[in-house]
């Protein structure tokens, strides 16, 4: 399941695309233009504000922002106790 | 002849405009330096020209360095000006290093804006490293 900040950040691209309705998990933001090198600056401030955690671009990992399954991963995963 | 690399780049002045509406440009502070935001954020409010060709002038000069897999270092490419107004490039940290790396000694900018778009050219003055050429998809 899905987790609310990722969904944040998924309408936030969304609004940014009316031509698109949807994002696949696994779509690359970056090769389908979805994001380019200014709207990342604000992809970084919208992951920022619906996970509350503070990104240093001196130390990003382009990776982790490729796919929405990606940014999930680096900053919305859940911690789950066993 | 001067070897070196070319970048290109244009910002649509829209672009900027969605940067400073409804709010204090935050995104746009992680982008431009104090000092570039000195020189184009006078008392009346965003000189928007002057963001959106300082924009494309980082993003041409990022593209002389030719770096795969990295994010641009918006903070450590400034772009300023000299005593005669014209526009100069000033690398520091990871911009610096990845200019080392790509060979990349000097970044000369020209930037041209007329609504709704700004232009830069970057000239990139050095050795620069070549990469092979990619082989073709089978």
């Amino acid at each position: 399941m899905a987790s609310a900040g990722i969904d944040e950040v998924r309408a936030w691209i969304l609004g940014r695309h009316p031509e698109r309705d949807a994002i696949a998990p696994e779509e690359n933001l970056i090769e389908s233009r979805l994001v380019d090198s200014l709207s990342f600056v604000e992809l970084v401030y919208a992951i920022e504000g619906a996970s509350g955690v503070e990104i240093d671009f001196d130390t990003i990992d382009i990776q982790d922002f490729q796919t929405l399954s990606a940014i999930e991963k680096a900053f919305f995963a859940t911690v789950r106790i066993a | 002849m001067l070897d070196g690399r070319v970048g290109i780049d244009l910002v649509p002045f829209g672009r900027v405009r969605q940067l400073t509406a409804g709010g204090d440009g935050a995104a746009l502070r992680r982008m431009l330096s104090e000092a570039e935001i000195a020189l184009c954020r006078p008392e009346s409010g965003w000189d928007i020209a002057g963001v959106a060709g300082r924009l494309a002038a980082k993003e041409a000069v990022f593209k002389t360095l030719r770096v795969p897999g990295q994010v641009l270092p918006w903070l450590g490419i400034e772009i300023l000006k000299d005593g005669g107004g014209w526009p100069v490039v000033r690398l520091t940290g990871r911009a610096a290093q990845l200019a080392r790396d790509a060979g990349i000694e000097q970044v000369d900018v020209s930037i041209t804006h007329d609504e709704p778009f700004a232009v830069a050219v970057a000239f990139g003055v050095g050795t620069p490293v070549r990469h092979a050429a990619r082989p073709p998809r089978a």
